[in-house]
């Protein structure tokens, strides 16, 4: 069994009153269980230079063999223009966008068909170029078949 | 304007090789390098049903005053229970109505949702959240009746 560990500390100084510092810490599990999750798709560079959405989690079959196994996705707009963004969507809703060296970290449930997961850069991002990283940490991925 | 860090490390043995993640996020409001400057506080709440309650409302004056969807905001939320088994469900959707969900693939419903994911007894998640979008709505759904303690806090500008 893997170990994989999850850490997340937001601070800041001035936000309000009095110092904000919160943090959480986390070993990543298979569902229901404290059995730590043992797959991975290991960690993904993309460079994108258009604007069509694409399925970086692709769409499910009809009834997923990993429906609520537990899975974790990170991702990452690696850009350090601070006008370029990715929008992050859902089976075609939108979760929000990740601006230059924003990221994301959330459970994922590919809980049925079209649970896809979606990025598209902004035109400018695009027009340049823009880099993402994702990875998505699981006890079990489903992929469409040949035939879906 | 403020300045607002998270700091996120994720480390694992996984594979042959492993892996490290790390990355150190300046919240800033949209296309600009100017910090985020609202906040909701941290919000404590117990829920002792399985009924699917919304979190956050989208809207402006609601919960997050995002107008519109060309701001920022980023979302927290954490499972503070202690029950490996016990978890509540986290999705995006139009508000709870008690009537039954529609797939998501509907276009335009009163019910349209979709699931993101499930956070057991001391996961957390961090994620942008479009709340100015009409579907997007957050909503948490407990596995258990019992008490099910949920933090959350929403930066936003």
């Amino acid at each position: 069994m893997a170990t994989t560990t999850a850490s997340l500390t937001i601070t800041s100084a001035d936000l309000v009153g009095d110092a904000l510092s919160l943090s959480s810490t986390k070993e990543l599990h298979k569902a229901g269980t404290t059995t730590g999750l043992e797959q991975t798709t290991g960690m993904t560079t993309l460079h994108l230079t258009a604007t069509t959405q694409l399925d970086i989690f692709p769409v499910l079959p009809a009834t997923p063999a990993g429906q609520n196994k537990q899975a974790w996705v990170y991702i990452c707009n690696k850009a350090t223009d601070e006008t370029f963004y990715i929008t992050v969507s859902i089976a075609a809703t939108n979760i929000g966008r990740l601006y230059a060296g924003d990221y994301l970290f959330m459970p994922y449930s590919q809980i049925a068909q079209k649970a896809d997961i979606e990025i598209t850069p902004n035109a400018s991002a695009a027009s340049t170029g823009i880099d993402v990283e994702y990875t998505m940490i699981h006890e079990g991925l489903t992929y469409p078949t040949s035939g879906d | 304007m403020a300045t607002i860090n998270a700091n996120f490390t994720l480390t694992s043995d996984i594979g042959s090789y492993g892996m490290t993640v790390q990355n150190d996020m300046t919240m800033t409001k949209a296309g600009s390098t100017t910090g985020l400057d609202k906040a909701t506080g941290l919000v404590r709440k117990t829920l002792t049903s399985t009924n699917e309650v919304d979190l956050l409302t989208q809207g402006a004056g609601v919960v997050a005053d995002v107008a519109v969807d060309t701001f920022s905001s980023k979302l927290y939320i954490k499972n503070v229970n202690s029950d490996s088994s016990e978890y509540f469900t986290v999705g995006l959707g139009k508000a709870s109505t008690g009537a039954a969900k529609e797939d998501f693939s509907v276009a335009d419903s009163a019910e349209r949702s979709v699931e993101l994911g499930r956070l057991y007894s001391g996961d957390f998640m961090i994620i942008p959240w479009d709340a100015a979008s009409d579907e997007n709505d957050v909503f948490v759904k407990p596995s258990v009746a019992t008490n099910t303690v949920i933090e959350y806090m929403v930066f936003f500008e």
